[in-house]
């Protein structure tokens, strides 16, 4: 998928600034920035529940039409509680009832993500990191080539984020592709291939940690000037891009 | 099987999901909960009087030999209906529409490649069903009737349920328009209370002022359903009513579809309001009406009937009275309803220059009704069904039709009280209600 020039203004607010990056097949994609840096009005976007007011979106150089995107794009959005009063394993079924998912994968996610002990559970009645992971469920249920998530670890412990991270990846090795939005930058560093840097809603580098340090100090043998005891670390490119 | 269950099309996905939604929607039960003792109410109380009206407990009997229970009975029970789907049915599809904004599973849903329209058709389906069993209660007074040994003419409580399932859809449809287009709930309640309060208020000026406003309140709920509970299908409130339904199911549609830019949505709108007027405009020509009241209420006598179908010509009648002139209202619903019903061709047309006609008195004009008939012109003063029958008939060079020897309706007197119903409805029908509710919430 090509993205560019992508812009989206709240009235006088520019939430969007010309973005455009690239989402190579299969891969694990990062969106990185600070609070309010424009990741969820990307995602939203590119999902389609948002609409904006100028740019291109194009899978294998066609543009994507609505129709395209419902076939091509699942976007799990972060903060809800969808179908509060019904069970998990309700929710589960209905996505892959209603999307047409693959009911194949549905044990293998289910244990993945450790949702056995709250299966039979309400969703209003889960933890935020329970909702989490069932919600994260869902999208991963989804028949679409490319999953984007916002903020898959956001409300998980050190144990659990770990295990969602394993989860993904071998989502991810399963042939999907997955761009996810994450402010905790380990956890980035430790999930995804590669990196989009998003700050002021303009995109600010994509690559991998090597790419963005390269752009942060072109010359290998110099320094690293944030910290110059030790190589560039994704922290430092992050810090150094936004 | 459970193979099977992933195999339902994605509709039947959608149907059992609002159907899940609708039963864990508090705003329902409530709804059910309630409608039981508000239909007991009047029931009751309309059985009672119907008793007292045919002779029960001491009173004269055969005052109430005319009474049909369409009027006596079913037109109040009913009335418990309307009541609820003006201030506790709004609530329903709010919440259900509303509250996949708020849970975010819009979100999830809208990626669907589904047309908005079909998942808000959905959701009025199961909302419609959710309806039915909730006026369940009429069903059970009307099984209560039949125990008393009352008279039941079927058709009349198709129409007065027909009546009410629209009146309901047309709330469901308001309702699921303003959750759709507003933020939060409380403001979608606010909005939908203030079209009903809005329609009782066109009711009021209409009532005041007459003229174009009268026509229109002929459109409003409260309007609709009181002709369904005297029997009478009209084709043009039928197709009005069907037509404010789609129009707010498509509005709700088109606010649901959160990838489309909020100036398109609003264009989108204005066409589906100026497609609504245009059909409104249009269905108000259809002139077919069906009275299914066994007492034939809102049809004239059918040997006038009869003769009155042999004028081709149209008849044009201006009436000098005014909208609060309870002669008007005499004219208007005891003769010129029916007549309209027996000559489409009929144009009515009120003139007065007040809203009471008390300072109009003193006009040489006030209370005149002039008659044109093909260029045939008569005026008088007589507002009584007869008498403005023989004028029509006089115009028309008709014999005036001799009274049929079938004295025809006579009522269904019925002087037996409300037994048993006071324990159905305040007591079996809540206590069913909670039961239901925490068996169904113990399986979900």
């Amino acid at each position: 998928m090509q993205v560019s020039g992508l812009t989206k203004s709240y009235g006088r607010l520019l939430a969007l600034i010309d973005v455009s990056l690239t989402i190579r097949s299969g891969e694990v994609l990062g969106l990185i920035g600070p609070n309010g840096a424009g990741k969820t009005t990307l995602f939203e976007c590119l999902a389609g529940v948002l609409p904006y007011d100028a740019g291109t979106i194009r899978v294998d150089g066609r543009p994507l039409t609505p129709r395209a995107r419902a076939s091509h794009v699942f976007y799990v959005p972060d903060a809800i509680a969808p179908w509060p009063a019904q069970t998990v394993r309700w929710a589960l079924d209905f996505t892959v009832g209603f999307f047409k998912g693959d009911a194949d994968r549905k044990k293998d996610v289910i244990e993945r993500l450790d949702l056995s002990p709250f299966l039979g559970s309400r969703i209003e009645t889960l933890s935020k990191g329970q909702r989490k992971r069932a919600v994260l469920a869902i999208g991963m249920l989804t028949p679409h080539p490319l999953l984007l998530s916002d903020e898959p670890f956001d409300g998980l412990d050190l144990r659990q984020t770990r295990e969602v991270g394993a989860a993904l990846r071998a989502h991810a090795a399963s042939g999907r592709t997955l761009f996810l939005s994450i402010h905790q930058i380990n956890d980035a560093a430790r999930v995804c291939d590669r990196f989009v840097l998003i700050s002021g809603g303009r995109t600010r580098g994509e690559g991998t940690v090597e790419e963005l340090a390269a752009r942060v100090n072109p010359n290998p043998s110099n320094r690293n000037p944030l910290n110059p005891m030790n190589p560039l670390s994704l922290e430092d490119v992050v810090l150094a891009l936004t | 099987m459970s193979f099977l269950r992933l195999r339902k099309a994605p509709f039947v996905w959608l149907l059992e999901k609002e159907w899940r939604e609708l039963l864990s929607s508090r705003a329902w039960w409530v709804m059910l909960a309630l409608i039981g003792p508000l239909v007991g109410v009047s029931f009751i109380s309309a059985v009672r009087t119907y008793a007292e009206l045919s002779g029960y407990g001491g009173t004269a009997a055969g005052v109430g030999e005319a009474f049909s229970p369409l009027v006596g009975v079913w037109a109040p029970t009913f009335s418990a209906c309307e009541r609820a789907a003006a201030f506790l049915l709004p609530f329903v599809p709010i919440r259900v529409v509303a509250g996949d904004k708020q849970s975010g599973a819009l979100k999830l849903e809208a990626q669907q490649p589904m047309p908005a329209l079909w998942r808000v058709s959905a959701k009025a389906l199961v909302l419609i069903a959710g309806w039915l069993l909730a006026s369940a209660p009429a069903l059970l007074a009307v099984l209560l009737w039949r125990g008393y040994g009352g008279s039941v003419y079927p058709p009349e409580l198709v129409t007065i349920a027909f009546g009410h399932v629209l009146n309901a859809g047309l709330t469901i449809a308001i309702a699921a328009a303003a959750a759709s287009l507003t933020d939060h709930p409380s403001t979608a309640a606010i909005v939908t209370l203030s079209v009903t309060v809005g329609t009782w208020i066109l009711n009021f000026i209409a009532a005041v002022h007459g003229g174009v406003w009268e026509r229109a309140a002929d459109y409003t709920p409260t309007a609709m359903v009181s002709q369904f509970q005297h029997g009478l299908v009209r084709l043009d409130v039928t197709l009005a009513a069907l037509t404010l339904i789609a129009s707010g199911l498509a509005v709700a549609a088109i606010w649901m579809r959160l990838g489309a830019s909020p100036i398109r949505r609003g264009y989108e709108s204005s066409i589906v309001a100026a497609v609504a007027v245009a059909l409104l405009f249009a269905g108000g020509f259809a002139t077919t009406s069906w009275d299914t009241s066994e007492g034939r209420i809102n049809s004239l006598p059918e040997a006038d009937e009869r003769a009155l179908s042999g004028i081709h010509e149209p008849l044009r009648m201006e009436v000098h009275l005014a909208p609060e002139d309870p002669r008007r209202t005499d004219l208007e619903n005891k003769t010129l309803s029916k007549l309209r019903r027996a000559l489409p061709k009929l144009q009515v047309t009120y003139v007065s220059s007040t809203s009471t006609g008390l300072f109009e008195q003193t006009s040489a004009h006030y209370g005149e009704i002039s008659y044109d008939l093909g260029g045939r012109r008569t005026s008088n003063r007589l507002t009584s069904a007869d008498g403005v029958l023989e004028t029509i008939f006089s115009l028309a060079g008709i014999a005036i039709p001799a009274e049929g020897d079938d004295a025809g309706f006579r009522g269904h007197p019925l002087a037996v009280p409300p037994r048993r119903a006071g324990a159905v409805f305040y007591g079996i029908w809540p206590a069913s209600v909670i039961a239901f509710g925490l068996l169904v919430r113990r399986r979900q």
